[in-house]
């Protein structure tokens, strides 16, 4: 035999052998770790005399020797706790010459160790599939797309906690059994569907990950053949496996369920999918979450086309499913499966229900069930509207291709009269943020708030549609538990793209929120000072700092200001129920910031407006046709300014201006 | 990958021993979950035979027995290497003989 080929064989042989050798190491050093070190130890040796020597007869007993016989030495040489160590030697001679222990229990342990609740669910994966499936750290981390070193650390970090943590080698007792088995299972079904539906790069099934689950439940339902849920995860495994041929096209997009030819399933898996569902039953107790999914997989599995499918029977059994497990995405294919039985609108009603939840907000699958609702009502432009969303959250290339495609191919809407096309929220998002006047750090955190928008309500949704009720859902579903200074952040954000696109009141639905208090200290009076004397501070700035650092009023009743409620000999406005006075520095410079205006807002924006709608007419200037500077630009203003003063280098709120009391 | 391996007819009866161990190798390779199917075939069986319009029937035995099939096994596994690696301990269990290990393609 060739060199190379003993290499893979000896690979083939490893993966075979190594979780029974590890299980059984573990069972006499009661480490996992240091079991693991043994076993690989073996390996090398046999990478060195294999090649010589020939495979052996039974290569498995001959790696489990050798691994036995370097934990011996390994207590041996380590020399301390001599008496223990001498009986450890001494189980081991035994437990050499002894019949094999039924080994499935160990490596039944050796599961229950590796998915130990200890453990992170990513180092529990990635444990399970190195000590159970035998796979190499570079194996893992090629399947999950992570690099090598990030799996070889959870592995490493693993395996000491487990030794912190003294986990033991066992069996867990009756009332703990069910919740340690959940976690079992939990894992497998984690690395099965990440082999089923890879949640990134550009295949859409890593089948390797599948059949690599599928070995680790098959094993788990004949250690522990009395447990419901494990048939029933092997079952909704064999017939979720079964569907793999035909759920992708042939240039690798996906084919939905109803769409997939029949022929193409696994008829093998299937069968071995009913004789799985078969004993869960036999096993008896109520229908657990697993066994339910698998009954619903059953019900797809039996339809001899998609026609032909109960969708009653699966509505009910999800509506079961929901009750034990009311995550987001159950109810979500609740939702699909009560459209399909008993009409679009009931399923769009229970998919709208959805729409607030911020489990979902980056859920591909939502606007996409959303979408397909909505073209079954002949609802077409929320429909193309809704499979565009899906398609820029997914991350799997093949299937944003595929949604893509879904979008264009819904028919055009209805030809409109002549005129340009309706601006829409991502291209007239992209134009304010791609403004000459914006700085990198104002576009950085404008962008993240308008990517949100974005994500969530569609690039091609009409700005006539953009209101101030949809932008509130996805704060709720955004930002509803964040700090109320990121709430703030994310709602001036969308005031000053409202009011650069003349949408009123899009903010209208989101209350500021109150920030923890001391954040608004005053400036000091040297740093007035500075301020004042910078040359660089165009007219309109200087008399709004100074009018509203005088006047101490409130920055929105100094903004409302109008030339007509000014009383100059006074030095005194009045707006709303507000009275504003000021004092000689904000008179000295009034008279060149009127320049013999009689009427309309005192502070103006140096602009003109954006598109879309006009301005109210209170807010224009009647003889320059500008309008009112608003909140935002002019805090923006300020904050650049003051940048240079600031000692934190963040620059100040106009807030601040008012003198301390 | 599946592996289907067939393994051809031979004249040694098999024992007791056999059958014991026969039977711990395939409740651990079903266990294990790389066992899919396997089963024994009849000696002969019938054969059909189509030449241009016609399908010839005829009921077994046939002289060429030895090339039959006796059983197969259907296996699920990561490398052509696991399958041969399956295939050598069955035939160090069941003695001197032939088998063959194919790849599946399909369905």
């Amino acid at each position: 035999m060739a060199v190379p080929d003993v290499h893979r064989t000896i690979d083939a042989v490893w993966k075979l052998e190594s979780a029974k050798i590890i299980a059984a190491l573990t069972g006499i050093v009661r480490d996992v770790g240091l079991a693991e070190e043994l076993a690989q130890d073996a390996l090398v040796a046999a990478l060195e005399q294999w090649p010589e020597s020939g495979v052996p007869d039974n290569p498995g007993a001959w790696l489990t020797a050798i691994a036995k016989r370097r934990a011996v030495d390994r207590i041996r040489r380590d020399g301390r706790l001599e008496r223990r160590h001498e009986q450890l030697a001494h189980e081991l001679r035994q437990s050499g010459e002894a019949e094999p222990a039924d080994d499935r229990d160990d490596v039944l342990r050796l599961m229950f160790v590796s998915c130990h609740p200890v453990l992170p669910t990513e180092a529990r994966v990635a444990l399970t599939l190195r000590l159970i499936g035998g796979l190499t750290a570079a194996e893992i981390a090629r399947a999950f797309l992570v690099p090598e070193a990030v799996v070889a650390k959870r592995i490493a970090v693993a395996k000491r906690t487990l030794a912190e943590q003294r986990v033991p080698f066992e069996l867990p007792a009756g009332d703990q059994l069910a919740d340690r088995l959940s976690s079992v299972l939990e894992v497998v079904y984690l690395v099965f569907n990440e082999g089923y539906s890879a949640t990134g790069g550009d295949d859409l099934m890593r089948p390797g990950l599948c059949l690599e689950a599928l070995r680790l439940g098959r094993l788990l339902a004949a250690a522990v053949p009395y447990e419901a849920e494990v048939h029933g995860l092997v079952a909704l495994m064999e017939i979720q496996a079964s569907r793999s041929a035909a759920r992708t096209g042939p240039s690798g997009e996906p084919v939905q369920l109803h769409e997939q030819n029949r022929g193409r399933w696994d008829q093998l898996l299937i069968r071995r999918g009913f004789t799985a569902m078969l004993r869960a039953r036999e096993c008896g107790g109520p229908a657990g979450p697993y066994v339910l999914q698998a009954a619903i997989a059953v019900c797809h599995a039996q339809a001899p086309t998609a026609e032909a499918t109960d969708w009653g029977q699966i509505a009910t059994l999800y509506t079961a499913l929901e009750r034990l497990l009311p995550t987001p995405v159950v109810r979500l294919n609740r939702a699909v499966a009560v459209g399909k039985a008993y009409g679009p609108q009931a399923g769009l009603d229970l998919a709208d229900e959805l729409t607030a939840d911020p489990a979902l907000r980056d859920y591909h699958l939502l606007p996409s069930v959303r979408g397909d609702l909505l073209e079954r009502l002949g609802r077409t432009e929320e429909a193309r509207l809704e499979f565009r969303r899906a398609a820029a959250l997914t991350r799997n290339a093949a299937e944003r291709a595929f949604l893509d495609r879904r979008a264009g191919a819904l028919p055009a809407a209805a030809a409109s009269p002549a005129g340009p096309p309706p601006a829409v929220l991502g291209t007239t998002a992209r134009a304010f943020l791609d403004r000459d006047d914006l700085d990198a750090a104002t576009v950085r955190s404008y962008g993240q708030t308008l990517r949100r928008l974005r994500l969530a309500l569609g690039d091609d949704l009409p700005l006539g549609s953009l209101t101030a009720d949809r932008v509130a859902g996805v704060f709720a579903a955004a930002w509803g538990t964040a700090a109320p200074r990121t709430w703030n952040r994310h709602r001036a954000a969308v005031r000053s793209f409202g009011a650069w696109a003349a949408l009123d009141d899009l903010a209208a639905g989101l209350d500021r929120r109150p920030e923890p208090a001391g954040r608004t200290a005053a400036i000091t009076p040297e740093q007035l000072e500075r301020l004042w004397a910078r040359p660089d501070v165009a007219g309109r700035e200087r008399v709004l700092w100074r009018l509203l650092h005088e006047s101490a009023a409130s920055v929105r009743a100094v903004l409302a200001l109008d030339v007509q409620d000014l009383d100059l000999g006074d030095r005194s406005a009045r707006t709303g129920g507000t009275r504003v006075v000021w004092r000689s520095g904000t008179a000295q410079l009034l008279p060149e910031l009127l320049a013999g205006r009689t009427r309309g807002p005192l502070f103006l924006t140096d602009r003109r407006p954006g598109p879309g709608r006009a301005a109210a007419p209170a807010d224009l200037c009647p003889e320059t046709g500008r309008a009112r500077l608003s909140y935002e630009r002019a805090e923006r203003l300020f904050k650049l300014a003051t940048r240079p003063l600031d000692p934190a280098g963040e620059g100040w709120t106009l807030r601040m201006l008012k003198p301390r009391r | 990958m599946r592996f289907l391996m067939t393994t051809k007819p031979t004249d040694a009866a098999p024992d007791e021993k056999l059958f014991a161990e026969m039977g711990a190798f395939i409740e651990e390779l079903t266990a294990a979950g790389v066992l899919l199917a396997t089963g024994g075939l009849e000696p002969g069986g019938v054969r059909l035979v189509s030449s241009g319009d016609e399908i010839t029937v005829t009921d077994g035995p046939y002289t060429e027995a030895k090339e039959a099939v006796a059983g197969f096994a259907l296996v699920e596994v990561r490398s052509k290497e696991e399958a041969i690696e399956l295939a050598r301990r069955f035939r160090r269990i069941v003695g001197d003989g032939e088998s063959i290990v194919q790849q599946v393609f399909g369905p």
